[in-house]
């Protein structure tokens, strides 16, 4: 699909869609598509065999095999027995947990950071179901708002993104009760990718994640920060009003930044510590980036860990 | 540089609002929406900065767009050019014709009338020539062209103010067409040099009542044009009254008057009270719907009373509501007859003679005979204001005769059959021969034939006469002839015989004689001879406001007139009395007699209720809309107004409103590019 590139330098460069351009879309969904068929790439493989609908290979049959999965097409060509093998890859069961709070509403650019992590989302999600992963989804502000279970049915998709595209209301942030509630259940070990701006004190982050990552969940955090949050450039003094609390806090930007920069970076680095201390990847993802960057840092990320995954298994086996 | 308005230009002090406004902007606390306010703490600008004046480029703007506003307010002006301009080519001809009749009496309405009439003084400019003109049921003038333009530039409007104050409302009644067509004919008369338009300007409260002659088919001169400024009262409604001439009622009943009520249209009142000055206890209540005129009897005159003043109540107005009345008193007249038949014998000439005198409102005829059984009452002649003589008379009836004729009166001599000589006069008198005679020829230019003078009435000649004399007259007697019989002699003719006339009938009136008794022609003619003798009093006793009252035959040599305002005037006998312009009892005193005449306002003054200009626009009258401009009083006024004029030429103001409007054109342009200049990173969702 032909995506219109612009002013974006990382975007015209590498030919990725431009996020300004992107969110002029109405259509999540159509969005998504955008993103994932302009990146068709990064294919991993489940780490179960099934019977789903990928074919992978043939195999000589012998005694003692389920004759249900005999090929007996090729059997009446060849009058040799043959079981068809799959691969299965439904057992990747992912829950996105989306921030939906007030604060996401903010934005410097054409769009707000829950629209772009609301595309994100859509993105991933597509692109899982389109390998043929269960997506799940719960949205969240101070409590959980939707939650649609891992499935990967017809339909399911579609309901997926109606329910990204509810606007953020939610007056705060909280993320430890999507991700408790997530642990209660996601009885089945899979995939938590959460996306949110993590405004929030960092308190129980650690416990919560912690227990994700017990129950053999891998865990994906990927922070989402809109540029002037990093930069903070503004220049005349006024009244900075809180999206979520209705604050009032009266400084001078010149005067103000430093600081401000040096708390963010703190809080930054607070939450990467947490994941690497869990085993949990950590991405900033900052609202001007194209998306595909976001994807394909999630996916050498997943690339990463299943490297890490097949090296720890043979040298279990060898023991 | 000045102003005329120049206490606007204390708003130039609002440009303290724009720099004080500016200033403040600095501690305002503008609200930005941020995601968190978790990693930030109050940094308060420093103080340092709050002083500083923020968009010096914008305030400018904002205090040059008060200051000229406050500029244009104070209608700034050069002075250079305040001295007036010369008028342009020819200037305007105006004739102001103001109505002074007895209508402009009611309240209010002449100081409105002389208010009006100084705005278009005021309003004449170098060029123009003016002349004023005011009327009632004459035209009179006030200022005329060649006298405006007499007088220096700056006094003409004062010095013809002047003129105008001097002028009051009469009690005429208007003749409003006449005085039209004589303000146009001013323009005709007035030779003076080209002018750009000709204009009369009517100032009057256009009374229903007004005479409107001569105006219908009067061909306008093309190039004059009436304005007309209507003056209207501030009260509606009005009525007035009129006593009907008491002379045409019959003889005995000329006290009780009748009088003539009219309710004006646009009255809203319907019943009045009638009642005499003297005698107010028992008015006569009067119903007369508006717009009507009815006739009523008065309330009987008091006994005693040979005048009085009849005053009617319950009308708006007052000054038409008082009618004055003079009893008429009948005039006994004697006519001494020197004869000594009965006049009841139709064969004889006193027969016709008594009839042709029967009496009437004017005056009662007593045919007297002064020469009954030989004996002569020259005390009865005296009385007599004619003789008639049919017989030969005795010495001393001649010798009396003579001088009473002397004395100024007419005797008639009646040539019968029986008086073919006279001693007395120096004629000859013989007995025509032939059938019958007819008159030949008549002249009416004298006063006895001048009421037959109509072609209606001038046909003398079916009047047989079966016998008539022919007279001869001495040659160096002074006779003039009157009427001739067919065949040349003198049928009637008029001997002056010192101060009094001998009429000399050449037939008698007698069937024997002619048929002249039984012609329509005997009484008129008996009673103009007794007219011409002076046996008549004056018929009239009411009348009008400019109405001549006729003088009572006397003996005397002056009558002494007396007016209302109790002014005497002494006048000759005979000269007709003119002053009559105050309503009221009038006088006129001869020896010890007083004859006592009324003079009244026209009804027609009582119809007040106002005519639209458009009436007289279907008369003809080419009208045309009235403008003025409102008055000047003082000369500081004048300088107010012309520096408004000055101000109003050069337009200043328009200029500045039109820089303000670019200013704000510009400071608009400039807020917004400096809003939109604010960096968009502060612009949250």
């Amino acid at each position: 699909m032909a995506v219109a590139t612009s002013s974006n330098p990382t975007a015209q460069n590498r030919g990725y869609a431009d996020p300004k351009v992107l969110m002029a879309l109405r259509s999540l969904e159509l969005r998504a598509r955008v993103v994932v068929e302009g990146f068709w790439n990064g294919l991993h493989r489940s780490p179960y065999h099934g019977f789903s609908v990928e074919f992978t290979e043939y195999r000589q049959y012998s005694p003692g095999d389920d004759t249900r999965y005999l090929d007996w097409r090729l059997y009446a060509r060849s009058d040799r027995y043959y079981l068809k093998k799959f691969e299965d890859e439904t057992n990747l069961r992912c829950h996105l947990l989306v921030d939906q709070s007030r604060s996401m509403e903010y934005g410097s650019l054409t769009y707000t950071k829950s629209e772009y992590v609301r595309t994100l989302a859509a993105t991933l999600a597509w692109f899982l179901h389109a390998q043929g992963d269960a997506v799940g989804l719960v949205t969240f502000d101070e409590r959980v708002r939707d939650y649609l279970p891992p499935r990967h049915r017809k339909g399911h998709l579609r309901r997926l993104m109606m329910a990204l595209e509810r606007r953020a209301e939610g007056k705060a942030t909280n993320v430890n009760e999507p991700l408790r509630r997530t642990a209660e259940l996601a009885r089945k070990r899979g995939l938590i990718v959460l996306l949110s701006d993590l405004l929030t004190p960092l308190d129980e982050l650690e416990r919560n994640l912690a227990r994700l990552t017990s129950a053999g969940h891998e865990v994906v955090l990927m922070h989402a920060l809109d540029p002037n949050e990093l930069a903070f450039d503004f220049h005349q003094a006024s009244l900075f009003q809180d999206m979520e609390s209705r604050q009032d806090v009266y400084l001078d930007p010149e005067n103000a930044r430093a600081d401000y920069q040096h708390r963010l970076t703190d809080h930054c680095r607070g939450a990467e510590t947490i994941c690497q201390k869990l085993g949990a990847e950590f991405h900033r993802v900052v609202t001007d980036r194209p998306l595909e960057l976001a994807l394909t840092d999630f996916l050498r990320g997943r690339a990463r860990r299943n490297k890490l995954i097949r090296r720890r298994v043979p040298a279990r086996t060898s023991k | 540089m000045n102003f005329l308005a120049p206490w606007f230009l204390l708003g130039a002090l609002a440009v303290a609002g724009p720099v004080v406004f500016h200033l403040i902007r600095r501690s305002v606390r503008e609200r930005t929406a941020f995601s968190s306010v978790l990693f930030l703490r109050p940094v308060p600008p420093r103080a340092t900065r709050r002083s500083k004046l923020e968009h010096i480029l914008l305030l400018l703007l904002r205090c040059l767009a008060l200051l000229l506003l406050a500029l244009g307010f104070a209608r700034p002006f050069f002075p250079k050019s305040e001295a007036p301009a010369a008028p342009a080519g020819p200037g305007h001809q105006t004739v102001l014709l103001i109505d002074t009749s007895a209508s402009m009496r009611r309240a209010g309405l002449w100081p409105k009338a002389l208010a009006v009439a100084g705005q278009y003084l005021d309003k004449a400019e170098l060029g123009d020539r003016v002349a004023v003109l005011t009327f009632d049921q004459q035209v009179h003038p006030l200022v005329s062209f060649a006298e405006w333009l007499s007088w220096p530039l700056d006094q003409r409007a004062a010095l013809t103010r002047q003129k105008l104050a001097a002028v009051s409302p009469t009690w005429s009644g208007t003749a409003l067409g006449p005085a039209l067509i004589e303000a146009a004919e001013l323009f005709q008369e007035d030779k003076g040099e080209a002018s750009s338009s000709r204009v009369v300007t009517l100032i009057s409260d256009l009374q229903e009542g007004a005479n409107l002659d001569g105006l219908q088919g009067h061909e306008w001169p093309k190039n004059v044009g009436v304005q007309v400024e209507r003056i209207d009262p501030a009260k509606r409604g009005n009525a007035g009254l009129e006593i009907l001439d008491p002379t045409r009622a019959a003889l005995g009943d000329e006290r009780q008057a009748r009088v003539r009520i009219a309710n004006a249209r646009d009255s809203d009142r319907e019943s009045f009270a009638l009642a005499w000055d003297a005698d107010q206890a028992k008015p006569a209540q009067i119903y007369l719907p508006p717009g009507q005129t009815r006739t009523f009897a008065a309330p009987p005159l008091p006994a005693g009373a040979t005048t009085g003043a009849l005053r009617l109540t319950g009308d708006t107005e007052d000054f038409d509501n008082t009618t004055w009345f003079a009893v008429p008193e009948a005039e006994r007249v004697v006519v001494a007859y020197f004869g000594s038949e009965s006049g009841n014998d139709p064969q004889q000439l006193r027969y016709y003679l008594e009839r042709a005198f029967s009496d009437t409102g004017r005056r009662a005829v007593d045919v007297v005979s002064v020469a009954s059984n030989s004996v002569f009452d020259s005390e009865m002649l005296n009385h007599a204001a004619l003789a008639v003589v049919p017989a030969r008379l005795t010495a001393e009836e001649s010798a009396a005769l003579k001088t009473w004729l002397a004395a100024g009166k007419t005797e008639l001599r009646v040539m019968t059959n029986a008086l073919t000589d006279t001693a007395d006069v120096p004629m000859e008198a013989t007995e025509a021969a032939g059938d019958y005679a007819l008159l030949g020829d008549v002249d009416f230019t004298h006063p006895i034939f001048a009421p037959f003078t109509d072609p209606r009435f001038s046909d003398f000649s079916r009047i047989h006469f079966w016998k008539h004399r022919m007279v001869k007259f001495a040659t160096n007697l002074p006779v003039r002839v009157l009427a001739k019989f067919d065949d040349g002699s003198p049928a009637l003719a008029q001997i002056s015989e010192g101060k009094g006339n001998l009429l000399v009938l050449a037939a008698g009136w007698n069937p024997a004689d002619s048929q002249l008794a039984l012609s329509t022609k005997f009484v008129p003619l008996m009673q103009t001879i007794l007219d011409w003798s002076g046996g008549a009093a004056p018929a009239r006793t009411q009348f009008q406001i400019g109405d001549s009252i006729p003088a009572p035959v006397a003996p005397g040599d002056t009558i002494r007139w007396t007016k209302p305002d109790g002014k005497t005037v002494e006048q000759a006998a005979g000269t007709p009395f003119t002053g009559t312009d105050v309503p009221g009892n009038y006088s006129a005193a001869v020896g010890n007699k007083t004859n006592r005449f009324a003079v009244n306002l026209p009804l027609d003054e009582s119809r007040t209720a106002p005519m639209s200009p458009d009436d007289l626009g279907r008369l003809g009258v080419p009208l045309q809309s009235a403008t003025r401009t409102p008055a000047t009083v003082s000369a500081g006024t004048q300088r107010i107004l012309a520096r408004a004029e000055l101000e109003n030429r050069q337009k200043l103001w328009r200029w500045l409103i039109a820089g303000l409007l670019g200013v704000a054109l510009v400071e608009i342009l400039l807020g917004g590019w400096l809003a939109r200049r604010v960096p968009s990173l502060e612009v949250t969702s």
